[in-house]
């Protein structure tokens, strides 16, 4: 029988070894489903591996799908610390996108380019930010549940691209808008084909804040103390509402303004399919990080490696793009499988060691439950 | 010596051990058959223990049980419903999504793939009538008081065949109307043969219902008596012990002026039931004002709403004059307010966060730590250096998690991080309750260091032993009213028993 044991402290060996043995065991169980498929696992991994970071190109569209990532994974970072648990980061995106194209498509065709790409940024952030608003309200006023009202916002979002896309915004029936202006287009950093933009260091510059934010800042600390114990943060004169709001506006605006940056530098035309997902991959990131802002960066430039190698091994080996959903998953699985180990001890035991007669009748799980407290007593 | 009577239940020479504690030491008690035997003592007497024993929770490590003659071997609550035990706890076990029907069938073996809800809904309705009372047993259990949420459980346990049945406090949530139905319930089925087991340490509520008393402290057996023998008077004292005690070392300073004053204080605990009743209370600079009584007669609501955790609903607090009714901590905490709660890790400290956090908490926003909108960490861990020298707190490591310190040194830190805040008023809610000897010493010292030095403190204990130890004076709380305020220099223990079981009202 196998007994779980809290550890005080994680060795820092196991820290480092158990997430490569996850990645491992991940790829390892990919390897099976692909074998099924009857494709050679090592070709798949090396044609990924050559998408992602293969040359100069490959590499800056890896970078291309990191920028979202990023922008919202360290968002997430900060209200996952404050156990607000925003789901709505695809949501997010989407209204931001949709607030910045208003600008592009309707704006004033006089204006400066930057300036009107400024507004377009501006208004992309603040669209998202009041689409996160709203599950923060409902959360400090009724203590509504965040992960239902911003899972259920991420429909909404998308029935709203839908309404503009098939409505007035579409061009000819198509549910396209009609291409950006150079002037609505965020400038890219490369040249072509890479379609590398400036948002990349929109994306490194929020990993650094929000980095700051946390490990510095009042504010950083104020969210900390009220995602352990709220009622402490309360005691300690914390305006729970206040910080709330504020961190919730921060992740959400970040994500509006990975969808407009993403919309006007990479895809330059408002369309139903503005890879909006990325919402749900940022997730993954932020807690693949341990929600340090930081690490996040560099989990959010794997992700899109992987990402980017998918479209590659479709195209190249005609395998299908759902093996790299395979994969992802299978990973992400092993690496949250690792977590017993990093924070619990596993020990095999043949029974449950209680002498006869002193245990509480009351299931395995309790008494185990006692010998945890009996131990902290001690 | 019990031989003519019939027995129904003996239990002998019960023992249960907790880690560091034992909970029932060789406890006999004895039910006979169709009497109401109430269970008296205070928190942490055994009471609950010895009865978790009798309904299967608890397996005890020494002593036997006999069920009307025959021994029993009790392992599971299941068990003790076979041998015809029904336990009523103090907070129901009803699922409230639920019908009546649905709730009283639950668990239930005899019931096949198909319910007879029809039948089911007529066995309740037999049984309440038989009681004289009345349960639409197609109502959900979130549509009734919790008056008749009491009588479904009651229902329960007599439709699964109880002839024993505990009732762990059942008054603790009713309406004085509603206890008063209850106890006509209780007459009905004691004449129906049944006997009652009613945990209480309500005295004038154990001499109008019980047969005979049955008292228990710390563990220990002190006696049965039949009511009709004893006094409330008498009963006190068995239930809170001898009458000689021991004072700590104290200087005489001059009383100071009034720093707390709370008047008039109504407000609802969290299951809205009006926890505090027009209370009120004076504390002066200089003195421990002990609060006693016994646990859940609104103690925990006064201290919230003094530190503005709880919502007045009506009446005033004021510090040194000034008004902080329903006030934010932080205006509190400019009062000079300061509060150690009886939930360390759930009110006071962050437990995951570091022994330099939690020692900030109070301070971040204050120089030196602050730094604009930043926060100078060098600066927290200074403080926290000096508060962990300073109050001789042995932490490990200053960046671990303070939920891996002892009980004492989470408590200790807890007391530095407060008294650093120099309070005028301090509130400390059971400071010492599960520490060592050394370290509730040392927190009961700090406590009259504070008080020398001019601060009023405001004690909330259940350990009466140690109100009468460090207080000044001992206000006793029952049901939301201080119902009186003795000197605890020459205090009467009997007095102060009968007033926690509230037998006699207020008495400067």
């Amino acid at each position: 029988m196998l007994r779980f044991e809290k550890r005080d402290k994680t060795p820092i060996q196991l820290r480092v070894l158990v997430p490569i043995c996850s990645v491992l065991l991940g790829l390892l169980m990919g390897s099976v489903v692909m074998l099924f498929a009857h494709v050679n696992p090592l070709r798949v991994y090396g044609a990924i591996v050559k998408g992602a970071f293969g040359s100069a190109y490959t590499f800056s569209e890896t970078l291309v799908i990191a920028v979202p990532l990023i922008l919202m994974s360290v968002g997430l970072c900060l209200v996952y610390r404050m156990k607000f648990f925003n789901i709505g980061a695809k949501g997010q995106y989407i209204i931001g996108a949709i607030c910045g194209s208003y600008l592009a498509l309707f704006g004033p065709a006089t204006m400066s380019r930057p300036l009107l790409l400024t507004l377009m940024m501006v208004l992309g952030t603040l669209g998202g930010a009041l689409w996160a608003i709203i599950p923060a309200l409902l959360k400090v006023y009724w203590n509504v549940n965040e992960v239902i009202v911003t899972l259920l916002l991420n429909y909404i979002a998308s029935y709203i691209l839908w309404f503009f896309m098939y409505g007035t915004w579409g061009t000819r029936g198509f549910p396209l808008s009609k291409n950006f202006a150079l002037n609505a287009q965020l400038p890219r950093i490369l040249p072509p084909p890479s379609r590398l933009h400036i948002g990349l260091f929109f994306g490194l510059a929020a990993a650094v804040i929000i980095w700051i934010i946390i490990r510095k800042t009042r504010f950083g600390y104020e969210t900390r103390v009220l995602g352990e114990n709220e009622r402490a943060a309360r005691y300690a004169g914390i305006n729970v509402f206040k910080t709330v709001i504020i961190a919730a506006v921060i992740s959400g605006g970040l994500a509006g303004l990975a969808g407009i940056a993403h919309t006007s530098a990479v895809l330059r035309v408002l369309q139903l399919e503005i890879n909006s997902d990325y919402g749900y991959t940022a997730i993954i990131a932020a807690w693949l990080a341990g929600l340090d802002p930081l690490v996040a960066v560099g989990i959010s430039v794997l992700l899109a490696a992987l990402e980017a190698g998918g479209y590659q091994i479709q195209i190249v080996m005609r395998v299908p793009f759902g093996i790299v959903g395979v994969i992802e998953s299978s990973i992400l699985f092993c690496l949250l499988a690792g977590e017993i180990v990093t924070h619990y001890r596993v020990i095999l035991t043949r029974r449950l060691s209680t002498p006869p007669g002193s245990t509480p009748r009351i299931g395995k799980k309790c008494s185990v439950a006692l010998d945890e407290r009996a131990r902290g007593g001690a | 010596m019990e031989g003519q009577e019939q027995l129904m239940l003996v239990m002998s020479n019960i023992t249960k051990r907790f880690p560091g504690i034992v909970a029932n030491d060789h406890v006999n008690f004895a039910l006979r058959k169709g009497e109401i035997h109430t269970l008296l003592g205070e928190n942490g007497a055994g009471k609950s223990t010895l009865m978790n024993v009798l309904d299967g929770i608890y397996y005890p490590d020494e002593g036997e049980i006999t069920i009307e003659g025959k021994r029993v071997d009790l392992r599971s609550p299941l068990d003790s419903m076979k041998h015809g035990i029904g336990m009523i706890h103090q907070h129901f076990m009803l699922v409230d999504s639920l019908s009546v029907i649905e709730n009283v069938i639950l668990g239930l073996e005899s019931q096949g793939f198909y319910i007879d809800k029809k039948s089911v809904a007529h066995q309740i309705e037999a049984i309440a009538k038989k009681y004289n009372f009345r349960v639409d047993p197609y109502a959900k259990i979130w549509q009734l008081s919790v008056g008749e949420q009491q009588r479904v459980e009651i229902i329960k346990t007599l439709f699964k065949g109880a002839r024993i049945l505990i009732l762990d406090e059942p008054t603790a949530v009713l309406t004085p109307q509603e206890s008063e139905e209850l106890f006509g319930i209780l007459r009905e089925m004691k004449s129906e043969g049944k006997s009652i087991i009613f945990i209480s340490h309500k005295l004038n509520e154990v001499m109008s219902i019980s047969d005979r008393v049955t008292v228990l402290r710390k563990g220990q057996l002190v006696g049965t008596v039949d009511t009709v023998s004893i006094t409330e008077r008498e009963l006190a004292k068995m239930m809170i012990g001898r009458d000689v005690l021991f004072r700590l070392e104290r200087k005489d300073i001059e009383q100071g002026r009034e720093v707390l004053k709370v008047e008039d204080a109504q407000a609802y605990n969290d299951r809205g039931i009006m926890a505090l009743n027009k209370l009120n209370i004076t504390v002066h600079g200089g003195e421990i004002m002990g609060v006693a009584g016994v646990a859940g007669n609104g103690q925990v609501e006064l201290a919230e709403c003094i530190t503005g955790l709880r919502h007045l609903v009506s009446g005033h607090v004021t510090v040194e004059g000034i008004d902080v009714t329903n006030a934010t901590p932080c205006t509190l905490a400019s009062a000079g307010v300061n509060y150690i709660p009886a939930d360390r890790l759930g009110v006071g400290l962050v437990p995951n966060l570091s022994t330099v956090d939690n020692a900030m908490l109070r301070k971040y926003k204050q120089q030196p730590m602050r730094r604009g909108t930043f926060i100078d960490y060098a600066a927290a861990c200074t403080y926290a250096d000096g508060l962990i020298e300073k109050f001789d707190i042995a932490v490990p490591l200053k960046n671990a998690p303070v939920k891996v310190l002892s009980g004492g040194n989470m408590q200790k830190l807890l007391l530095a991080r407060e008294i650093e805040e120099n309070p005028r008023l301090l509130i400390a809610e059971h400071p010492t309750r599960g520490l060592d000897v050394g370290a509730t010493e040392f927190v009961r010292k700090i406590l009259l260091e504070q008080r020398d030095n001019g601060v009023a403190v405001l004690l909330i204990s259940e350990d009466l032993d140690e109100i009468l130890m460090v207080a000044d004076r001992v206000a006793v709380m029952y049901e939301g009213r201080i119902v009186g305020i003795v000197d605890a220099h020459h205090v009467d223990i009997a007095q102060i028993g009968l007033m926690m079981a509230g037998a006699v009202g207020a008495k400067a």
